[in-house]
């Protein structure tokens, strides 16, 4: 599969092993010459539009790699795998399953280290130069309003979320480049902790603490509710590193700000992906269901409006 | 209510993957004739729901387009829970007990 010219000799290579397969991304969990890869490459259908290309993800994998952050080793791009683009980077050992971390009795200690390790990592995210990507979208409230709409379905509580968030905007911080997607289930723990950070297709710029509160989202504490960052432990500790690291000293009132839009995401995230089964994208009883259980994440974006007060 | 998908929709899905996933998979003759016959249970469910009429949405379009031009009076906010509550009684009772 082109590895061979990737690694510049004849590799050994073992049968490839599909792990997951979507509308717009495959990951193939493949050995070559004994070193642990992952291919990830284009599935068959059309790109899902608000996510990175292959050839981008691979550019931002590289970019945070270089800069420090545990991202798993990039190690190629691949122009043509059996006639779809792809590109291979290290197979991280350990857990990725969100429900597995929050509980596993052996990971209480990875679960302690977690949030202070995850800060770190995030403050060197942050720091990654965007001007080296110059692709990366910046996103906004008028983005999720454009997907809402896309969906066409009403769903007044994602709407009042929405007025919420325009009419209670924190001032603006200078974008950063942003994770996207940082919480636990994106990441890979072992036993001491953080193993490697994953899932760079929502890489964009903007406000450093949609980052930062973006694992406090209910969704993302996988039952463990009572743990507001993933289920893991107290917010507290994983924002006082990161502000001791960034010098940004965000605050309380942004976290809430920005956990309340994480859930407005998340609750259109739902949606869209129920669109990929309903319009024949991608058939699965699971997307399929996310449709009804958005209703979940609406009933979070209500107990959030309740608790800042809102009409 | 009118959500997506809606009942029928979802029993589709499930006789989508018990046909083209499931039943490929079983060699046991039993387990092949139950899960083709639960298959046609399913189907009946379907064409049930079919023969019901579509709910009205009106209402909730129209609570969703005064929010979105920022008239959101008092009381607005409770209306709303309300509905996502009813919603979850269907779709993930299990899920309001976190809340107390």
């Amino acid at each position: 599969m082109g590895l061979s010219e990737l690694f510049g000799r004849e590799v050994e290579v073992t049968e490839p092993v599909l792990l997951a397969g979507g509308a717009s991304k495959e990951a193939w969990a493949v050995d070559a010459d004994g070193e642990k890869l992952i291919v990830r490459r284009a599935a068959a259908t059309v790109m899902h539009h608000h996510t990175l290309t292959l050839a981008h993800e691979f550019a931002v994998i590289e970019a945070a790699y270089a800069a420090g952050v545990k991202a798993p080793k990039p190690y190629g791009y691949l122009p043509d795998v059996a006639g779809r683009e792809a590109f291979a980077m290290a197979r991280l050992e350990g857990d990725t399953i969100g429900r597995r971390i929050v509980r596993k009795e052996e990971l209480a200690g990875a679960r302690e280290l977690l949030p202070v390790q995850l800060a770190e990592e995030l403050a060197k995210i942050h720091s990654i130069p965007g001007d080296a990507l110059p692709f990366l979208p910046e996103s906004s409230i008028d983005r999720m309003v454009a997907e809402l709409d896309e969906v066409g379905e009403p769903h007044p509580a994602i709407e009042l979320g929405l007025w919420w968030l325009r009419e209670n905007r924190p001032p603006l911080r200078p974008p950063v480049v942003n994770h996207g997607d940082y919480r636990i289930g994106n990441v890979v723990v072992g036993p001491q902790g953080l193993v490697g950070v994953l899932d760079w297709e929502f890489v964009h710029l903007d406000d450093p603490v949609r980052d930062l509160a973006f694992g406090m989202v209910r969704a993302w504490r996988f039952g463990a509710v009572e743990k507001r960052f993933g289920g893991v432990g107290d917010a507290a500790p994983f924002v006082e590193r990161y502000n001791e690291l960034t010098g940004r000293d965000v605050r309380p009132e942004e976290l809430d700000y920005w956990e309340l839009a994480g859930n407005v995401a998340w609750a259109v995230g739902c949606l869209t992906q129920a669109q990929r089964h309903l319009s024949g994208l991608d058939r699965s009883v699971e997307l399929a269901t996310l449709g009804r259980l958005g209703a979940e994440v609406e009933y979070e974006i209500c107990h959030l409006l309740e608790k800042v007060g809102a009409s | 209510m009118s959500e997506r998908p809606t009942a029928q929709e979802l029993c589709e899905a499930i006789l989508e993957f018990l046909g083209g996933e499931i039943l490929p998979t079983l060699t046991d003759h039993r387990l092949r004739f139950r899960t083709l016959v639960a298959m046609n249970a399913l189907g009946i469910v379907y064409r049930e729901l079919a023969a019901l009429p579509v709910e009205d949405d009106a209402e909730l379009r129209e609570l969703a387009a005064k929010i979105r031009a920022g008239d959101v009076p008092a009381g607005t906010l409770d209306r709303v829970k309300a509905d996502v509550e009813a919603r979850l009684r269907v779709a993930s009772p299990q899920f309001l007990e976190t809340y107390r």
